[in-house]
């Protein structure tokens, strides 16, 4: 099995991505999802997150390094990849952004200077449109796949439906769906 | 199997490990009234002493299991009730009786007797009341009365006492009594009652330390402590009186709670089945 | 069957090994970062006929548990730092009644209450000597998700096999951490069957085997014995009595000498030429892997020596592991606990120097890299 990391570059050993925002977002679904559709595809990940009474708001993190060594590191240490739903995820995550990592991140989020992989979408706007501001996480999660090709679609729709609440599935996979079409115009 | 009662006459012997003797508790204590009393309601219930358990903690008191022909064990200070509440739920075909005093009880395990009160769990535990903590030389209790002279109240005790069955009462506990070594039939019989009570039972034991806290207080020999207990005994007081104000020297003795509450062990039991069966279906 | 892969947290997956290895009764009282042990056991427990009971504290829970060990099932409790330090007097009289159980410590920034939600390394001599008095003490220090499936199951073969408390030591990085876990079909799951006394007459219930380890009296089968955390002889009863004292306190810690070899295991990485040895454990030794890793990468010959049984500490393999040393680094997230062990081992050369972190923060590869190099230049 050929595997790429973002935009096709050949694979790193380790790749640490961070979804950024604040508690409520569904931050800690997101990554629990990312590490699934990886799972589905037999790759191997550690998960983590920010572990704080967050659920009322206040910064909040979750990672997925990706790496096939067992005994790898499972913490971020400099990130490949940073998928922020707002102004305090960007920041607060922003002094760990390697040089050519892929940002993709809220239309309404002010950045620090962007290189050629940052990318603002309407990420809000569309979960909105597409049933929910709670559905953000989806629609970023849908994106990212698109951008980076670290997945599959399928192995991120298998994820979603073994991860969420049957009665929310639908609603979960229309928003990835939405973030795929937002992104896959970008991605070539 | 507790509802069956012995034919044969009680012969403490059957009961003892005669190869710990002599003991060593002190001439003219009462923990050898309340031992003797323990094993004979053990024998009038029929209780197979393969299958007793004596949990005792630390202390005088604490040394009283080990005389026990059968499965019995010294734990820590304070914490029998919590090493008997694990025994139980692993072993519930065994009869579970901890053996506890005024300072192992209340004072370092207080928090135990209250959680095992409002648990339920059958367990009979007596609480030998010396009001004293001999074996570490005769200091305060919880139990230790105003104005009594212990070596840690060198000018007599100023701290408000625990009136333990009260205490065992509010916290839930389903079968509540007391009684003194001085009325030891009587004692049988009390124990005898906490054994065949399907829950947690408390029963009060008002032995008496000679040696130590008798010496000190100049409350005589052993003959004068023991005839003491009747002036300060006042049999079912307690249900006559209920509002009465606790004084330890004029302590109702007899049964005050005897309820029927759903026992620990066996609501864990079917909460389990349940579950079983449900992730069965 | 072979084993399949299940998702899980650190936390889920202790719970998950203990059933495995047959614990049938789960004590405890909640606790940050623990109480997903104890969470998961509730829900698991009574579905495999075992029994969950959460105690009014942690000193009940660690009685309960021994209370029920006794009675014949077993059986575990799970803590952090806080609640660890009010087992230690209980889990001394597990040591020495011969209880077998295990005790789970997910350790949190310290001292007192300190940051409950923050990984450290703190408890690491608290595992060692937290009880009064000497005692036989065994403590493993998983580094991921599948090795606390693993270890935890360990842990109740040896609590088992040598009739002692062993304690499991890991952080909350790695209790909250979600990674892959291959679980073993039940089969291949091997926890040793507790050595029961057989019921015949004259049983001296601390008179040990060949192996150091007596037999157990079940309740019930007619053995009557008395067991009391008082110093006591073969009969277990107590003694007052220097040389039985002596005699039964040396067969108490030997026990574990006895059984070293099943007992010890480490990790080695690149050890062979190793110029500067990081020696870590738990998270830190990935970490330090990490680093190691690097490190190689940019032509500096480090290595790392991690032991995964920490208690009893691995003394011969260290010693293998640090032959070509010239430095030793021991990073760790408390203020330098086993590398005062480390100091004991090694001796006067090579120096040994602690990397400490103490700010709730787990500990970095950048961090052990740049203090590996530090060192290699002055080696």
């Amino acid at each position: 099995m050929t595997r790429s990391t973002p935009q096709g570059r050949p694979a790193a050993d380790r790749l640490e991505i961070r979804l950024a925002g604040s508690g409520g977002q569904g931050l800690i679904l997101g990554a629990r999802i990312l590490f699934e559709a990886l799972a589905v595809e037999g790759r191997r990940a550690s998960q983590s997150q920010s572990y704080e009474p967050t659920s009322r708001g206040g910064f909040c993190h979750s990672d997925v390094v990706v790496t096939e060594d067992l005994s790898d590191f499972p913490l971020v240490t400099g990130l490949d990849v940073l998928i922020a739903l707002d102004q305090v995820g960007y920041d607060r995550s922003a002094g760990l952004i390697k040089p050519d990592a892929l940002v993709l991140v809220d239309e309404s989020i002010a950045t620090g200077p962007a290189g050629g992989r940052l990318h603002r979408l309407p990420i809000a706007a569309r979960a909105v449109a597409t049933g929910s501001p709670r559905i953000a996480n989806m629609v970023a999660l849908g994106a990212f796949v698109a951008l980076s090709g670290l997945c599959g679609p399928e192995a991120l729709a298998e994820a979603i439906r073994r991860e969420t609440p049957e009665k929310f599935a639908d609603l979960n996979l229309a928003a990835a769906r939405a973030g795929l079409s937002l992104a896959e115009p970008l991605a070539a | 199997m507790l509802e069956a009662t012995r034919t044969l006459p009680f012969d403490i012997k059957d009961y003892l490990r005669l190869d710990t003797m002599p003991h060593f508790m002190c001439p003219g204590c009462g923990h050898g009234i309340a031992l003797r009393a323990l094993l004979a309601a053990v024998h009038d219930c029929g209780i197979d002493k393969d299958r007793l358990a004596v949990v005792c903690g630390i202390g005088c008191s604490g040394r009283v299991g080990g005389y026990i022909d059968a499965n019995t064990f010294h734990t820590t200070h304070g914490r029998p009730l919590a090493f008997a509440t694990g025994l139980k739920l692993a072993r519930p075909d065994l009869t579970v009786v901890v053996v506890t005093g005024d300072g192992d009880c209340l004072a370092i395990g207080g928090n135990h007797l209250i959680h095992a009160a409002r648990r339920n769990l059958d367990i009979t535990c007596l609480m030998l009341n010396n009001e004293v903590y001999g074996m570490t030389g005769g200091q305060a209790s919880p139990t230790t009365a105003a104005t009594r002279l212990t070596s840690t109240t060198p000018s007599g005790a100023i701290e408000p006492v625990f009136d333990a069955c009260a205490l065992a009462a509010a916290a839930g506990a389903g079968f509540v009594g007391r009684e003194v070594t001085r009325q030891a039939p009587a004692l049988k019989t009390l124990i005898a009652r906490a054994l065949r009570h399907p829950g947690f039972a408390f029963v009060e034991v008002m032995s008496d330390c000679t040696e130590i806290y008798g010496r000190k207080n100049d409350l005589g020999e052993a003959p004068e402590m023991i005839l003491s207990q009747k002036a300060d005994m006042r049999p079912e007081a307690r249900r006559d009186a209920p509002d009465q104000p606790f004084r330890p020297n004029a302590l109702p003795t007899g049964v005050f709670v005897e309820r029927d509450l759903p026992e620990y062990g066996e609501r864990w039991r079917a909460h389990a089945a349940a579950l079983r069966g449900e992730t069965e279906r | 069957m072979t084993a399949r892969l299940t998702a899980l947290h650190g936390n889920h997956a202790c719970a998950l090994a203990a059933v495995a290895a047959g614990c049938r009764f789960f004590a405890g009282y909640p606790i940050t970062p623990s109480s997903e042990i104890a969470e998961h056991m509730s829900h698991a427990l009574p579905r495999a006929g075992g029994v969950f009971v959460q105690m009014e504290d942690e000193i009940a829970s660690i009685a309960a548990v021994i209370g029920a060990s006794l009675g014949g099932m077993r059986a575990m409790t799970a803590t952090s730092g806080p609640g660890f330090s009010l087992m230690q007097e209980n889990i001394g009289y597990a040591a020495m009644t011969e209880v077998p159980c295990v005790v789970i410590d997910v350790m949190r920034g310290g001292p007192s209450t300190g940051m409950p939600t923050r990984p450290a390394q703190g408890d690491v001599m608290q595992a060692r000597f937290g009880s009064h008095g000497d005692r036989p003490v065994v403590a493993l220090a998983p580094a991921s998700v599948q090795e606390i499936y693993t270890e935890t199951i360990r842990a109740f073969d040896l609590a088992e096999r040598l009739r002692t408390p062993v304690t499991v030591l890991y952080d909350q990085v790695i209790a909250q951490l979600l990674e892959s876990v291959a679980i073993p079909p039940p089969e291949a799951v091997k926890v040793a069957a507790r050595k029961w006394a057989n019921g015949a007459g004259g049983f001296q219930p601390y008179a040990a085997d060949d192996d150091g380890v007596p037999a157990m009296a079940r309740p019930g089968d007619g053995h009557r014995v008395h067991t009391t955390g008082l110093t006591h002889a073969e009969s277990g009863f107590p003694t007052q009595s220097p040389a039985v004292a002596d005699r039964m306190m040396r067969r108490l810690l030997g026990k574990i000498d006895l059984h070293l070899a099943g007992i010890e295991k480490t990790e080695t990485l690149a050890t062979e030429d190793a110029e500067v040895l990081v020696v870590a454990y738990g998270i830190t030794a990935r970490a330090a892997r990490r680093a190691v890793t690097e490190l190689r990468r940019d032509g500096v010959k480090a290595g790392l020596f991690r032991p995964v049984t920490v208690w009893p500490f691995p003394e011969r393999a260290l010693l293998r592991a640090a032959e070509t040393a010239r430095a030793v680094l021991v990073p760790e997230m408390n203020a330098g606990q086993l590398v005062l062990e480390v100091q004991r081992v090694i001796g006067r050369a090579p120096p040994v120097r602690p990397l400490g972190r103490i700010d709730g923060e787990p500990m970095t590869p950048g961090e052990i890299a740049a203090a590996v190099r530090e060192l290699a230049r002055h080696a």
